[in-house]
């Protein structure tokens, strides 16, 4: 589970100070798959830096699996936007995937059980002695989430994962990620500045203010679980959420927090 | 037919400047400029399987050693300094001193601290030839990829994994342009040892030949030294293709799209 508590980070470089993150609360129940929308600039990346332990809090603080944390939590793993920078393009694919569990002194024979496993839910078996940069820009991205589920994460963070890739793959993706969410049983965090996407994938959906950023709103989203990319969207439960949330957004476009006072 | 082309292309002007030495040399009656017919029989005659054992191998092997030496060295400290920016803050203006000297000017010295042998000759080719090594590892290392240095710190890759799989591969395709460009000077740096308080070497040899009046030798000298510039060079581009074919075929992969 993931807790974020009175999170504030503020960056102060060359003598300019920019909060980006005011005061951010809320909680991630164990198994909950989340998505975080907001406006752009609203410090989404930041609060997964945080909850990754890639960067410090300026004040409060974020725990995983119970954990406050500060630095890279056992257990977690991200998926980062830039998937074709966050692969060793050195490494073949099956490397690729294996190499965290190299870290983490897996016995070789049970590594190459996982990768292939791996490989196969995100449908690349028999990708595996493929370098990443044979392969296309959403096969890449399905690299990084096979290396995310070999890793037997408890949490999983993806940021902004399918902003890269076109519209088909993107579809494809987020069926995946359902399922592997389904299978896993993971707590997920997904952050996305794609309001169609976070109300379709998520159980929940909550909403941030624009900088410096606390949570707007927190949506529970009732749709039924097996989701499907045409009955789903076109499920007039799906329209009432998403013009939900595209209202909210819009919103606190129009009025910054800092606004308010 | 590409290879073909190839060939013709790359053998093209070496070939033509062999005719044109050839035919306005012919017939030479200048002592110091004989015909390149003189050169290349002195040639057969001079660089003969003994004249190779006593002086062309104790060339390369130290050539080897202070090559090796370097490029261990130079990697070693690179990554330690592009690794850490305070290591660098500290060593950079030593560096920079020592890097603005001559080599040359260090055989003396060097003689002096560690006699005339073979160790001398050794510690000035690395030392001549270590600096494109270690700056380029050094900037090779610090240019890594920020996302892959996030990735490696979620998934707590460490240790040997994360020095050899982040830093130095990161690094690799600038520490293969620096060994390059050191492979060049320590061929320079390895002759010019030779020429100072040698007994054999081909350094040593070019420069015997031309204080005892043997110019066709020193000049088949001199086309030998050529030969094995440009024998290293072929032998880097394959060990670098080798090593480095992730690097091109991304490249590559880049252009397409």
């Amino acid at each position: 589970m993931l807790e974020v508590d009175h999170l504030n980070k503020v960056y102060d470089s060359h003598g300019r100070r920019v909060e980006a993150i005011g005061d951010l609360t809320f909680t991630v129940p164990e198994g909950q798959f989340a998505c975080v929308v907001g406006p752009s600039g609203c410090g989404k990346t930041t609060l997964l830096r945080t909850l990754a332990g890639l960067l410090p809090p300026t004040s409060g603080e974020v725990q995983v699996l119970r954990r406050r944390v500060t630095e890279p939590p056992a257990g977690l793993a991200v998926v980062f936007q830039e998937y074709g920078r966050s692969l060793f393009p050195w490494l073949r694919v099956r490397d690729n995937v294996e190499l965290p569990l190299r870290a983490q002194r897996i016995a070789k024979a049970r590594r190459r059980e996982l990768a292939d496993e791996a490989l196969a839910a995100v449908g690349l078996a028999g990708t595996g002695s493929a370098y990443p940069w044979q392969l296309s820009g959403g096969m890449q991205q399905r690299v990084a989430i096979a290396r995310a589920i070999a890793y037997q994460p408890r949490v999983l963070l993806m940021d902004e994962p399918f902003a890269a890739v076109d519209a088909q793959t993107r579809a494809d993706l987020e069926d995946l990620i359902r399922s592997v969410w389904q299978r896993l049983g993971v707590t997920l965090l997904f952050v996305t500045h794609d309001i169609d996407e976070a109300v379709y994938l998520g159980q929940r959906v909550v909403i941030l203010s624009a900088a410096p950023t606390r949570v707007a709103d927190d949506l529970d989203i009732d749709l039924p679980a097996d989701r499907d990319q045409l009955t789903t969207r076109a499920d007039p439960r799906f329209t009432e959420l998403r013009s939900r949330v595209y209202a909210q957004i819009q919103k606190v476009k129009a009025d910054p927090p800092g606004k308010e006072g | 037919m590409t290879l073909l082309r190839r060939t013709l292309l790359a053998l093209g002007l070496p070939v033509l400047l062999v005719a044109v030495w050839w035919w306005a040399s012919a017939g030479s009656t200048d002592f110091y400029r004989p015909a390149l017919s003189t050169i290349l029989a002195a040639f057969a005659d001079t660089w003969t399987w003994d004249r190779v054992r006593a002086d062309v191998l104790p060339s390369l092997a130290r050539l080897a050693a202070g090559y090796l030496l370097a490029l261990t060295g130079g990697v070693a400290l690179g990554v330690l300094i592009g690794g850490n920016r305070h290591v660098r803050a500290f060593l950079e203006p030593l560096l920079e001193f020592l890097r603005a000297i001559p080599p040359p000017v260090l055989v003396p010295v060097f003689i002096l601290l560690s006699g005339v042998g073979d160790r001398t000759k050794v510690l000035v080719i690395a030392f001549g030839c270590v600096w494109p090594i270690l700056l380029n590892t050094v900037e090779g290392v610090r240019g890594r990829d920020e996302v892959l240095s996030d990735t490696c710190r979620t998934y707590r890759i460490g240790g040997g994994l994360r020095l050899w799989h982040l830093l130095l591969r990161s690094a690799s395709p600038r520490i293969v342009t620096g060994a390059r460009q050191a492979l060049a000077i320590a061929l320079i740096v390895m002759v010019i040892s030779e020429m100072i308080a040698a007994d054999n070497g081909l350094g040593f040899a070019v420069l015997q030949f031309q204080r005892g009046f043997q110019i066709p030798a020193m000049w088949s000298g001199v086309l030998l030294l050529g030969l094995i510039g440009v024998l290293l060079a072929w032998g880097f581009r394959w060990a670098e293709r080798r090593m480095l074919g992730w690097y091109y075929g991304q490249r590559a992969g880049r252009r397409e799209w």
